[in-house]
């Protein structure tokens, strides 16, 4: 009698004609993209249907790819701290400041400095202190992450216009600019670099007991360190990565511009934090992964380029993105987790 | 001292404690207590609330260090760092409120932060955790898909895989029969999850030994090998169970000792004719069934019952926190908007809660703006805030209450824990409420400062203010209350008067509670 009693929350998995349907719901369910999908399914169709089919033709994909690169590799960097718990608003200052330092490091017209190829490692380092700073400000100083990278952003927008003077710094013979403005049968480079980026990611998330842990502080911080996670340092790990890839995003920005100066940190983290809710990773933390957060940069990418084509007011167009991202943030957001809504 | 022939399977020893002392400020939460457990048995801890159960599990799992006795685990004297200390030697918990990560799915909270077996060049093998899994649940009999995220389990899962961890983790460590202390577990289950959980536990018993804690004297006395009761945090005895019935248990559990002058029940005033609150037909669906009944001025009412039994949910309902689902509240004869706090406030009901450092205090305000927080109003000269009123009012209060304050700017912060509480039934005197609903009043305040509480508590009375109070102990309830109401699974079940020197014994009323 006691060996036949076994537990289970939900039903046993019907057997027969409906399996197939079923195994490939539970998979859609599982992969936590199923919505995602659904959703750039409805922006395709509906902008292809109102562009008379303008909207699928492959000079409009290969643009809609290039568009989405950038943000996807920002956001892929964004969502893990967002995964954690945390938010990362400090984007735009590392971005800004990344990029004015390839343009004073790389070969330019502005002084006789040329690094070369070493600008990769330089940019990386750079982006990646940016995130440790801001990782021990989180955990040690135990400031909120939202108003320590919010003064981190500014602090380094600062810095980076003081050190360019404010000024457009243009690149000379940069050797990235072949790989980033290239193609391979038709396929933007910089779509291929992103999609590399997503799937080691998304493989750490799976596959490491880093990811594991990342998702246990995002679930609950207090219980991970009761069983043994090392929060601290996997939080400045997290945000160090962050920041990496916000450097590498920087360096991408300049190459492809030919130029370098410190605006072209504006108006990075809007799309780069909508494009995360939007992929479904909720802001509460522990949900969602980095093929969310490229997911996310591709539907509001696509989104954008369709309200273009359909020739939408600009004006319009931004406040269409400001709905998406409440919206978003409504539909994935963990409510029994906020005390209290601030 | 411990008695070793008493019905365990093995007479080998797993855990001994001896004369565990641990006191806090104000109070002896355990007094010498001895605890052994024996190979393969189950053994039941009983006591009533602040008997000293939590603190004693609390340092058995090495959360609390004991300020003086011996701990030790197969022989060896121990003196534990933490949580994951215990585990490593095999002693490890099921809390109450769960341990697991809601996000991550069940195959990833059994083997969090001891992935490492299943590491291969730094990539974890899904399939080997897979199998491994799989084992371990086998032997708590939980058939659910592995991926499945735990939030969306129910607690009986969620309480089997925190076993399941625990038996996988003493055998990672090489610890044979390890110790599982199981807290409360059977409140949030449902009858027929009952039966199972006891079932797999009986069976766990072959590789571990369990102690389980329950306010459900029935489930100790027929799972548990052996049984020890906890009063005032000392051990009253320590019997096997086969010759244990529940009558006995409870006296044991309550004692004798009973004072009449500790309670001022020389104070305790008839309770006048007039109806201060009616509450009828109040119902809140799966909380408790309507209910009905009255509080007179100046009478304190005493809301019985074990946890879950209802009895919070109506307080919560009466003071506006929750929303009953049919039914009313009528404060002489205005009745009360319900599920709003702030027209109880305005209908004269008060609040004394059980959490008073979150809910019933601004801590980050002084003790001044705390008492005259209610009063605001009748503080102006020429509608501003006269700060010469302030202070007076607030000074009138301090000496009324005795708050020991070194002066009315004090942060409520720096309060002791019974000065503090002083400052929340001040609050509500100063404000003439006409009802007021005690939370656990005397929850962790020293000795003391609970005699100053049971002074307020009858000035408020004398002041025709009527009360419903929830207290620590059955003792307590008795001693304060001039009339008590029992609930029980969301229903009164009895209903009994407390005059002045003629109480009933706690062991008469215990029966009826549980």
């Amino acid at each position: 009698m006691r060996n036949e009693v076994t537990l289970n929350s939900r039903g046993q998995v019907p057997n027969g004609l409906a399996s197939s349907f079923k195994a490939l719901q539970q998979w859609l369910r599982a992969s936590g993209i199923s919505g995602q999908l659904l959703c750039l399914l409805l922006v395709t169709l509906v902008f292809t249907a109102s562009t008379q089919g303008k909207f699928l033709s492959w000079a409009n994909i290969q643009v809609i790819l290039n568009l989405a690169a950038i943000p996807a590799i920002i956001a892929i960097g964004l969502h893990q701290v967002v995964a954690l718990g945390g938010i990362d608003l400090s984007v735009e200052g590392v971005v800004a400041l990344c990029v004015v330092m390839v343009g004073l490091l790389a070969h330019n017209q502005f002084n006789s400095n040329n690094v070369g190829i070493w600008i990769v490692p330089i940019t990386l380092a750079l982006g990646g202190i940016v995130g440790l700073v801001n990782g021990v400000l989180n955990t040690k100083l135990k400031i909120p992450s939202f108003i320590s990278t919010l003064g981190m952003s500014w602090v380094l927008w600062g810095l980076a216009v003081f050190v360019s003077k404010g000024q457009t710094i243009p690149l000379v013979d940069n050797p990235l600019s072949g790989l980033i403005n290239g193609s391979v049968l038709g396929i933007p480079n910089l779509a291929l670099v992103a999609l590399a980026l997503l799937i080691a990611v998304q493989l750490v998330q799976d596959r490491t007991r880093f990811g594991r842990y990342l998702y246990a502080i995002g679930g609950d911080e207090v219980l991970s360190g009761q069983a043994g996670v090392k929060v601290d340092r996997t939080k400045i790990i997290v945000f160090t990565i962050a920041g990496m890839f916000y450097g590498l995003s920087a360096l991408f920005l300049a190459v492809k511009l030919n130029s370098a100066q410190a605006i072209t940190g504006n108006n990075l983290l809007f799309p780069a934090i909508t494009a995360v809710a939007v992929g479904g990773v909720a802001l509460t933390g522990g949900i969602g992964g980095a093929k969310n957060a490229a997911l996310g940069a591709l539907i509001v990418t696509a989104l954008n380029d369709g309200l273009i084509l359909v020739d939408v007011n600009p004006y319009a167009q931004e406040a269409v993105n400001g709905v998406v991202l409440v919206v978003a943030v409504a539909l994935t957001i963990d409510r029994k987790k906020l005390g209290f809504i601030k | 001292m411990q008695e070793t022939e008493n019905g365990s399977p093995t007479n080998e020893l797993v855990l001994e404690l001896r004369q565990i002392t641990k006191s806090y400020p104000g109070v002896i939460a355990l007094d010498g207590v001895n605890l052994a457990v024996y190979h393969n048995e189950i053994v039941g801890l009983v006591g009533e609330n602040g008997a000293g159960k939590s603190t004693l599990m609390k340092i058995l799992i090495g959360n609390v260090q004991p300020d003086q006795g011996s701990y030790r685990i197969r022989g060896q004297a121990v003196r534990l760092r933490d949580p994951a200390h215990a585990i490593r030697l095999g002693v490890g918990m099921v809390f109450q409120e769960g341990s697991l990560i809601p996000n991550l799915s069940i195959m990833e909270n059994l083997f969090l932060c001891h992935e490492t077996e299943f590491e291969r060049f730094g990539v974890l093998s899904k399939r080997t955790m897979r199998e491994a899994a799989r084992t371990a649940l086998t032997t708590v009999k939980v058939a659910e898909d592995l991926d499945t995220p735990v939030a969306e389990t129910t607690p009986a899962v969620r309480q089997m895989v925190e076993i399941a961890r625990l038996l996988w983790l003493s055998r990672l460590y090489h610890q044979k029969n390890p110790v599982l202390i199981l807290d409360e577990p059977t409140t949030v289950l449902t009858q027929h999850e009952r039966e199972t959980l006891f079932a797999i536990l009986h069976e766990i018993t072959n590789q571990a030994s369990i102690i389980l804690i329950s306010h459900r004297l029935q489930e100790i006395v027929e799972n548990s090998d052996r049984i020890v009761v906890l009063k005032d945090g000392k051990n009253v005895t320590d019997f096997s169970s086969e010759n244990a019935s529940i009558p006995e248990i409870e006296h044991l559990m309550v004692g004798h000792t009973f004072s009449a002058d500790r309670y001022r029940e020389n104070e305790q005033i008839e309770p006048g004719q007039k109806v201060v609150i009616r509450v009828e037909k109040l119902s809140k669906k799966q909380k408790f069934e309507p209910i009905s009944f009255t509080v007179g001025e100046g009478e304190i009412l005493s809301l019985v019952g074990l946890v879950g039994s209802g009895k919070e949910a109506l307080c919560r309902c009466l003071t506006g926190l929750e929303k009953p689902d049919n039914g009313s509240v009528t404060i002489g004869s205005k009745r009360v908007v319900a599920g709003l706090p702030s027209e109880s406030v305005r209908s004269g009901i008060g609040h004394v809660p059980v959490d008073r450092r979150n809910d019933g205090l601004a801590l980050g305000m002084t003790v001044a703006d705390n008492l005259n927080l209610l009063v605001l109003d009748r503080l102006k000269t020429a509608s501003l805030m006269s700060p010469t009123r302030e202070k007076r009012n607030a000074l009138d209060w301090i000496k009324e209450c005795r708050i020991k304050t070194p002066s009315p700017a004090t942060l409520c912060a720096n309060l002791s824990g019974g000065n503090q509480q002083k400052v929340v039934i001040a609050k509500w005197l100063t404000s003439q409420v006409r009802f007021l609903v005690l939370d656990h009043p005397t929850r962790g305040v020293d000795v003391g400062a609970k005699e100053e509480i049971y002074r307020l508590i009858r000035k408020l009375a004398s002041d025709g203010v009527g009360m419903v109070v929830m207290c620590d102990t059955l003792e307590e309830d008795i001693g304060l209350c001039s009339r008590m109401l029992i609930m029980k699974d969301g229903r009164l079940v009895r209903e009994i008067a407390c005059p002045p020197f003629q109480k009933p014994s706690p062991s008469e009323i215990i029966g009826s509670i549980v």
